[in-house]
C-alpha cells in the first residue's frame, strides 16, 4: 500500500517556556496544540503546573524555580539538540526565572543568531500591574533588548517607554521607542483609541521595521470586535498564532496581522457561543465554561478565513 | 464531540514520550485532554544525557485536589502509563476509583509498563493470558506485541485483541482477533504511549468492534513509524545507525494520518469463545 504522498514538511522548531495547566487553555496549553497543528516542531518548559488558572475559584500546583529551569535546558544542551529557529516566552511572575529565560535565549542566539525570540512583556491592563513591580525592570532592561517580536498591551506599551498613548500619533511613537529597544516587530495587542467602527471595537496596532536595511518601517492598524466576556489565555494564543504567521509572512505584517486576528476571531466566536450555550439564557459564563474552544478550532487554526482588514497607514 | 480525557503521563521537553505522544493525536482527533505531567524531563532516558524533575503522589493529589474544588472532575476516560514510583501509582488507583463514582462510565485506559523482552515466569499460551486479563478486570486487552510466530515470516510479528461483549441474553462472549505488524529494525520510544492513545480514540469510535479499532490504531502506528524511520535515515546519512534524537516520532508531520488513517493491516477475527 503506497503511503500517502508527504509534502516537503516544514522544519521549525520553537522552544516556549510557559505556564502548564492540567485543564484549559493558558500559557503552554494554548500555544502548543496551534503550533503543533501548523507544522511546528515545539518544545515545551512548563514554569508551572497548576490544576487550571488563576481565574477560577479554586487553583492548586507547582512552580519550577530558575535553577529547575537550568537544569531542563543543561539536559537540552548535553544532548547537543539546542538549536532553536523561535523561542516563545508569555506570563512570568519571578525575576530569577526571568533572568534565567534571558540567560537561555543568548545562549541559544549565540547557537543560531537567526533566532527569534516572540515575547509577551505580560506586565499588567487596564492601568495597573498584575506581575510583582520588580519584573518591570528585567523586562525593560533585559528582555525587550533581546526580543524581535513584541506583543504588549496598551498599559503594557506605556509602561515599558514611559509614554503615554492617547492618539494614533502616540502610538506609532510609543512603537518606534519599543523598536529602539530591541524588536523589530512589535504589536500593540488592544487599546483604548476611538475605533473607525465605533464603541463595539479597540483599535490594535502593528509596526515592523523592513529588514532590507533600508529602515523603513510598516505600519498597521486593526478594529478588532470586542467581545463582552473576560478570556483567559488568549495572549498567550496571540503571540503562538503572531510567531506562526509571521514566520509565514515576514515582510508583510499586515498578512500576518490579519490572519492573528481572525484566528481570535474564530476561536473567541466558538468559544463565547459555547460558553451561553453551557450557561444557560440570562446567566454569564462561569470561568470554566469560558475556556477557549481550542480543539474544535482546529480548522480555523490551520486556514483561517480573513474577516479584518489591517490597513497600512501612510 | 464532548469528550474529555485525563492522561496522567511523563512530559519530555524535547521529544514524544507519556503526554507528549499521546496529547496531540487526541487533540488532534477532537478529544479535549487534561494533562498531568508526572515528570517534567529535558527529553526520554534513552538519550545519553536526561535531566529533570518529577511529581510525587502529594503533588499529584494537590493538583487533583484544585480540579475537585472547582467541581469540573467529570472525565470519560483517564489514560496513563510509564510510572516508577509505588506511592504515585497508588494514588492514580485513588484518584481513578473518585472518578468512577462521580463518572460509572468512565473508560480507563491502562498500558500496565512493566518491561519487555524476558518472561519472569512461565506464562499460559496467549489466549488464556487474555482471558486471565479479562477476569483481573479489563473489558478490552490488546496484547501490543509478541514472539508468537506470525504465519507471514520473521519480517512479522503478532499482536492479540480481546475484547468481552455481552450477549442480549445477558452471557458473556469474547471476540478475539490477531494482526500481523511489520518489524522495523529500530529503537522506538514513545509508540507505546502513542498506540495507548490512539486505541482510546479508535475504541470511542468502535466501542463494539475491536478490529476495527485495531486496524485504525495499528495503521496510524505504521505510517508514524515510517515517516520516522525514513526521516532518521535522511538525518543519519547511508550506513549510520540513527540515534535518539533522530528516531523522535514524527508526530506533528503525521497529523493527516492521525486524522484519517488509510489502512494497512487486516485484523484477522478469530474463535470466538462463550464464558
Amino acid at each position: 500500500v503506497m503511503c500517502r504522498r508527504d509534502y516537503p514538511a516544514m522544519e521549525c522548531r520553537v522552544l516556549s517556556i510557559q505556564s502548564h495547566v492540567v485543564r484549559g487553555y493558558v500559557g503552554n496549553k494554548s500555544a502548543s496544540f496551534p503550533l503543533q497543528v501548523l507544522g511546528f516542531e515545539v518544545d515545551s518548559i512548563n514554569s508551572v503546573q497548576f490544576s487550571n488558572h488563576t481565574g477560577y475559584s479554586h487553583w492548586k500546583g507547582q512552580v519550577l524555580t530558575a535553577d529547575e529551569l537550568h537544569v531542563l535546558y543543561q539536559g537540552i544542551k548535553l544532548n547537543n539538540v539546542h538549536q532553536y529557529d523561535y523561542v516563545l516566552t508569555g506570563y512570568t511572575r519571578d525575576t530569577s526565572f526571568l533572568e534565567m529565560v534571558v540567560d537561555i535565549v543568548q545562549e541559544l542566539k549565540r547557537a543560531n543568531p537567526n533566532l527569534v525570540y516572540v515575547c509577551d512583556p505580560v506586565l499588567g491592563d487596564h492601568g495597573s500591574m498584575y506581575v510583582p513591580q520588580n519584573l518591570y525592570p528585567v523586562y525593560k532592561n533585559k528582555v525587550v533588548p533581546v526580543a524581535d517580536i513584541i506583543t504588549p498591551n496598551q498599559f503594557e506599551a506605556e509602561l515599558l517607554t514611559g509614554k503615554n498613548i492617547s492618539t494614533e500619533k502616540d502610538a506609532v511613537e510609543v512603537m518606534d521607542l519599543l523598536h529602539a529597544m530591541g524588536p523589530d516587530t512589535v504589536v500593540i495587542t488592544s487599546s483604548d483609541l476611538p475605533s473607525r467602527l465605533g464603541d463595539r471595537f479597540l483599535v490594535s496596532l502593528g509596526s515592523q521595521l523592513r529588514p532590507d536595511g533600508s529602515r523603513t518601517t510598516q505600519r498597521v492598524r486593526m478594529e478588532v470586535h470586542k467581545v463582552d466576556a473576560v478570556f483567559v489565555g488568549t495572549g498567550d494564543l496571540f503571540a503562538a498564532m503572531l510567531l506562526a504567521w509571521t514566520h509565514h509572512y515576514p515582510n508583510d505584517l499586515k498578512m500576518a496581522c490579519e490572519k492573528t486576528f481572525s484566528v481570535m476571531h474564530h476561536v473567541i466566536q466558538r468559544t463565547i457561543s459555547y460558553a451561553h450555550e453551557l450557561a444557560g439564557p440570562g446567566r454569564r459564563p462561569s470561568p470554566p465554561q469560558l475556556e477557549l474552544r481550542m480543539v474544535q478550532s482546529k480548522a480555523d487554526i490551520e486556514d483561517p478565513a480573513i474577516v479584518m482588514e489591517a490597513i497600512v497607514l501612510s | 464531540m464532548e469528550c474529555r480525557v485525563l492522561s496522567i503521563q511523563s512530559h519530555v521537553v524535547r521529544g514524544y514520550v507519556g503526554n507528549k505522544s499521546a496529547t496531540f493525536p487526541l487533540q488532534v482527533l477532537g478529544f479535549e485532554v487534561d494533562s498531568i505531567n508526572s515528570v517534567q524531563f529535558s527529553n526520554h532516558t534513552g538519550y545519553a544525557h536526561w535531566k529533570g524533575q518529577v511529581l510525587t503522589a502529594e503533588e499529584l493529589n494537590e493538583l487533583y485536589e484544585g480540579i475537585k474544588l472547582n467541581k469540573v472532575n467529570h472525565y470519560d476516560y483517564i489514560l496513563t502509563g510509564y510510572s516508577r514510583d509505588t506511592s504515585f501509582l497508588e494514588m492514580v488507583v485513588d484518584i481513578i476509583k473518585e472518578l468512577k463514582e462521580a463518572n460509572p462510565s468512565l473508560v480507563y485506559v491502562c498500558d500496565p509498563v512493566m518491561g519487555d523482552h524476558g518472561a519472569m515466569v512461565r506464562t499460559p499460551p496467549t489466549f488464556q493470558v487474555m482471558d486471565l486479563l479479562h477476569k483481573m478486570g479489563p473489558k478490552t486487552v490488546v496484547l501490543t506485541s509478541s514472539d508468537l510466530p506470525s504465519k507471514r515470516g520473521d519480517q512479522f510479528l503478532v499482536a492479540l485483541g480481546s475484547q468481552t461483549i455481552v450477549k442480549p441474553d445477558g452471557t458473556n462472549t469474547s471476540q478475539k482477533i490477531c494482526i500481523d505488524i511489520p518489524k522495523v529494525d529500530a529503537v522506538f520510544v514513545g509508540t507505546g504511549d502513542l498506540f495507548a492513545a490512539l486505541l482510546l480514540a479508535w475504541t470511542h469510535h468502535h466501542p463494539k468492534d475491536l478490529k476495527a479499532a485495531c486496524e485504525k490504531t495499528v495503521s496510524v502506528m505504521h505510517h508514524v513509524i515510517k515517516r520516522t524511520i525514513t526521516y532518521a535515515h535522511e538525518l543519519a546519512g547511508p550506513g549510520k545507525r540513527p540515534s535518539p534524537a533522530q528516531l523522535e516520532l514524527r508526530m506533528v508531520q503525521s497529523k493527516a494520518d492521525i486524522e484519517n488513517p488509510a489502512i494497512v493491516v487486516e485484523a484477522k477475527v478469530l474463535q470466538k469463545s462463550s464464558h
